[in-house]
């Protein structure tokens, strides 16, 4: 696996085992990321990944299997002591808090002090900071996110995921309810994020922007682990076909699909 | 509509081995326990037929809350109803008063019943105000009627009802034996059940009730399914009011008192979910006749012996032991609240059937669905109103404000009591005696504003202030203890009701307002159960200083202030109104400006992005509940202090001015607003509604009853002003679209 990519992974999964009651969701499954990587996750419905990605940020225990962090082994028991060390996860719904506003929002439950007093001043400025370092227009941090478009809440979801200073973000079907403009301004940011080195993956069943993004592209299929892709090796009919009929069996890494191809 | 196959019958799964079933053997071994306590009623088959009878009219109204409860809502206005609809039919049909014929009476009777379910079901779905708060509100406005309609007095017409034996036959014992209550229970019952299990309607009202969102998608028509159990709850109400009629050729101003509290409690133990989308009529029909065993268990007491002495002789005389006034609103109370419990915790985690399985060594059935982190339903609020503030300047930017409609309604109405009375109005010492008023009503709203701003509510803050003020007068009076153990223990008792509340929202997960109600009738039945219904007064001046004017305070003391203006403010100003501003600040302070009060308002605006955020969301909820419960008690201890005695109706319709004064003060009712400012602008409006109503204007007052149909009408509005004009701007959209442009509702966003 060493490559011409860091040789050090950020977060590997190995052999993560899940099951809800009777229903295997996931079986070994593997994951590797690399700093700075855009890692997309597909597959069809009830494939596994959010449950793999819960399991990656505490949301769920795993069954078997273990994750490392930067080579360090974890045992998550929550999505804040995933958070502790890096990895951000950022919702479809956004998980904000519409009666509040921008800068309250960033900084959600961790508003700076000044004595036993909100520092207002210092919590405004910190937020137009990081709104700034992400190249989002919101017209002011004083605005209720209520009042935003779902684009623009987006952006300040992101901001208040990357204001954690994290080595890992997860987007969870990032796209699915934004405008083609808003999409494409989300896709630019994940760019600039990549440009930052934060490693990201991205849920979604929308194969044209992780082509548009990603580094690589690793499909899961009924909880299995059928194959990973290079972006710049292949192409979406590839991908698709791995989606419909991959198998545990016929599945290829990344590397292995690389040495194949003409 | 049509009742499928007759042949089919009732499914056999529906009464064998389930819930239903395991209630009818309890009702029987509960009578039973009372047959051998009480041989004399119960051993009787006028024991059983009583019961019988009782159990009808809380029965038919249990079928229609069945239907109200299954579509995830809640009717709390049932009971003024059914006292509604027989105060009403006795207007109409007493000789003393309209004189109306049967026929047209009941017809009047049946279309009022059928306008208030109408009202009920267009407040809850097309105008989108929270179930409990519109019928909660119905529920004051229907005895404020009541009390108005009757002048507290009972009104009798038997003599006019033998001219229509067919109609007050319905209330009498048949040729058949029994009665025809009965009869028209079963067929009620019959037809409910028939109709929630068999047919397109009861499927649509499970559907609504399951998932709302999934029900309009599929094409079911949500709002009318729900408006139309609304229908049928104030219809069946309206049938029971109609045979207590039947039955009794009188009313009482009494009838139907917190009635609800039984109907929901039948409902819930017959097995139905107050989470929406499980129950049904005949388990609700069992719960019906579990209550009113209970009811009647605990009312008809047990006989004893006691033995008297007269003139030296130690007689023996049986007796009966009865339950002090308020200990039967007590169990019922306690009753509902474990009840809503049973649900999700007994019939949804099979523990029964585990149970029975482990009594057998066979394996546990499998676990029903253990779904993910079931966290609540993400909150979405739909269109929101733009944020006028930012662009705003001046007095625009003031009226951008959400407390804005308080500060202005509060000035305005105290300018119009200068008008209407200048001569009273303009005095200081009016000014302070409404400060007085204002005191313990802005106590109990800065609880409140945590409470609805951390997305709950709490329904109990005038029942607590009852318990806490009832505890220290019994304290004071019974044991004759000093004042300091007297206000402990009131604080004591009223932070165990905050306890209670807020346990059981919180670390039950049950939503606030059913826990809360609960608790509105465990502590006022307690507050009346210490005091035993009379009112308490005459004991140390210690104690009543918390509630005096700061120079009888002083006087106290042998503290002469010196004379001059201080000693005019002195004279005027009391100790409570310095305590309550000295709270509203440290509050208010507390509420915007510390992490603390951002985290109330996160908690309330979005609560699965403030867990995320990792705000430890119960807590924060379990702090306002409990904050609540102690301004409340606070409230309570100065009420007692303040009259110098306990009135057993202290505190009453508090909840209502206290939600109505958070509401109009910028508060959502879903949570996530609110400012101590608004809030106490927004008492003073209630407390000022109430002085001006209460003022002689050449010769005219208005009574009490119309006064708290008045403020019921207040907190409606004021709910409907927030969700429409602050939330959904619907304003800013008709200006929209008279300045012909796009109607977007939601302002400037790209």
């Amino acid at each position: 696996m060493v490559d011409i990519q860091s040789p050090r992974p950020i977060v590997e999964m190995r052999g993560i085992e899940k099951a809800f009651g009777a229903v295997q969701a996931l079986r070994k499954v593997d994951l590797v990321l690399y700093p700075g990587e855009i890692l997309g996750l597909v597959g069809d419905n009830s494939a596994g990944k959010s449950t793999l990605m819960k399991i990656l940020t505490g949301a769920y225990q795993r069954d078997a299997g273990e994750i490392l962090v930067a080579g360090q082994p974890v045992q998550f028991k929550s999505p804040h002591e995933s958070r502790d060390v890096g990895i951000e996860m950022i919702y479809q719904d956004f998980a904000l808090c519409g009666n509040m506003d921008v800068g309250q929002n960033i900084f959600l439950g961790r508003w700076p002090l000044k004595g036993p007093f909100v520092n207002r001043r210092a919590m405004y400025a910190e937020a137009d900071r990081v709104l700034k370092r992400l190249k989002v227009d919101v017209n002011s941090v004083y605005q209720k996110v209520e009042s935003l478009s779902g684009g623009r809440q987006q952006s300040v979801a992101i901001a208040r995921a990357i204001s954690f200073e994290p080595r890992v973000v997860i987007l969870d079907e990032p796209t699915a309810n934004l405008s083609v403009m808003a999409t494409e301004r989300l896709l630019e940011t994940m760019l600039e994020l990549k440009r930052q080195g934060v490693a990201q993956i991205i849920i979604s069943h929308r194969l044209v922007d992780i082509f548009a993004v990603g580094d690589r592209v690793m499909v899961l299929k009924r909880g299995e682990y059928v194959g990973d892709r290079y972006i710049r090796n292949t192409d979406e009919h590839e991908v698709l076909e791995i989606i419909v009929s991959g198998t545990r069996e016929t599945a290829l890494t990344a590397d292995e699909a690389r040495g194949r191809r003409p | 509509m049509t009742p499928t196959s007759p042949s089919l019958g009732r499914a056999p799964s529906q009464l064998a081995g389930s819930w239903e079933g395991g209630l009818l053997v309890f009702i029987a071994l509960l009578y039973l326990a009372g047959a051998v306590v009480n041989p004399t009623f119960f051993g009787s088959t006028e024991g059983l037929h009583a019961l019988l009878r009782d159990t009808s009219r809380v029965g038919i109204i249990a079928v229609g809350m069945t239907f109200v409860i299954v579509n995830k809502d809640l009717d709390l206005s049932v009971g003024s109803t059914y006292g509604l609809i027989a105060v009403v039919f006795a207007r109409l049909f007493a000789p003393s008063f309209l004189d109306f014929g049967i026929v047209a009476t009941i017809i009047l009777c049946l279309l009022l019943g059928a306008a208030i379910g109408l009202v009920n079901g267009v407040l809850v779905t097309l105008l989108k105000v929270p179930a409990f708060i519109a019928t909660l509100t119905m529920l004051f406005i229907g005895r404020g009627f009541v009390l108005a309609l009757t002048h507290g007095q009972a009104i009798y017409y038997s003599g006019k009802a033998k001219a229509a034996p067919l109609f007050f036959h319905l209330g009498e014992t048949n040729v058949l034996g029994f009665n025809n209550q009965i009869a028209i229970f079963a067929i009620v019952a019959a037809a409910g059940a028939i109709v929630l299990a068999k047919t397109r309607w009861g499927y649509e009202t499970f559907a609504t009730g399951g998932n709302e969102q999934a029900a309009v998608y599929a094409g079911i028509p949500a709002n009318w399914v729900r408006i139309r159990a609304y229908l049928i709850s104030s219809l069946s109400a309206t049938v029971a009011a109609l045979l207590a009629a039947a039955q009794d050729k009188g009313v009482t101003p009494l009838y139907g008192v917190s009635w609800e509290l039984t109907v929901i409690a039948s409902v819930i133990i017959g097995g139905a979910s107050i989470l929406g989308g499980r129950g049904g009529v005949v388990g609700s029909c069992l719960g019906a006749a579990l209550v009113v065993l209970i009811d009647k268990v605990l009312r008809e007491g047990w006989p004893i012996t006691r033995t008297v002495v007269i003139d030296g002789e130690s007689i023996a005389v049986s007796a009966r032991y009865t339950l002090p006034a308020g200990a039967v609103l007590v169990f019922l109370g306690l009753l509902l609240v474990i009840a809503v419990l049973i649900e999700p915790y007994l019939i949804r985690r099979q523990v029964l059937a585990r149970f029975w399985a482990w009594l057998r060594r066979h394996p546990p059935p499998p676990a029903m669905e253990m779904g993910g982190v079931a966290l609540e339903g993400v909150q979405t609020k739909g269109a929101m109103a733009a944020d006028m503030a930012l662009s705003a300047t001046g007095l625009g930017k003031f009226l951008a404000r959400r407390d804005a409609l308080a500060i202005i309604l509060a000035a305005v109405l105290w300018l119009t009591g200068v008008a209407l009375r200048p001569d009273y109005w303009w005095n200081l010492s009016n000014t302070f005696a409404i400060l007085l008023n204002y005191t313990e009503l802005a106590l109990i709203t800065i609880g409140l504003t945590y409470v609805i701003a951390a997305g709950d509510i709490d329904l109990s803050v005038g029942a607590v202030l009852a318990l806490a003020g009832s505890t220290a007068a019994y304290f004071l009076k019974v044991l004759g203890a000093d004042p300091m153990t007297a206000i402990a223990m009131g604080l004591v008792a009223g932070m165990a009701a905050g306890l209670v509340n807020a346990t059981v929202t919180v670390g039950f997960k049950l939503p606030s307002f059913i826990a809360t109600l609960g608790m509105f009738y465990i502590a006022r039945g307690l507050a009346a159960w210490f005091v035993a219904g009379q009112q308490l007064t005459g004991w140390t001046e210690g104690y009543n200083l918390i509630g005096r004017k700061v120079s009888d305070v002083l006087l106290y003391f042998d503290v002469a202030p010196p004379p001059g203006f201080i000693r005019t403010v002195t004279e005027v100003v009391s100790v409570q109104t310095v305590w309550m501003f000295f709270v509203a600040v440290v509050a208010g302070i507390v509420l915007a400006y510390t992490p603390f009060g951002l985290k109330v308002c996160a908690t309330g605006g979005n609560l699965r992005a403030a867990a995320y955020a990792g705000i430890n969301t119960n807590r924060i909820r379990f702090l306002s509940l409990m904050l609540a419960a102690l301004c409340a008690t606070m409230a309570g201890l100065i009420n007692v202090a303040y009259f110098r005695s306990f009135n057993p109706v202290a505190g009453q319709f508090r909840e209502l001015d206290a939600i109505a004064s958070v509401i109009i003060g910028g508060g959502s009712i879903f949570g996530g607003h609110g400012t101590m400012i608004g809030s106490l602008a927004g008492a003073a409006v209630i407390t000022l509604i109430r002085a001006l109503l209460q003022l002689n204007v050449q010769g005219f007052t208005m009574p009490q009853h119309w006064i708290n149909v008045f403020i019921g009408v207040i907190l409606i509005v004021a709910v409907l002003i927030d969700i429409w004009v602050r939330q959904a701007n619907i304003l800013g959209t008709l200006r929209a679209r008279f300045a012909r442009r796009a109607p977007t509702g939601a302002g400037s966003h790209g």
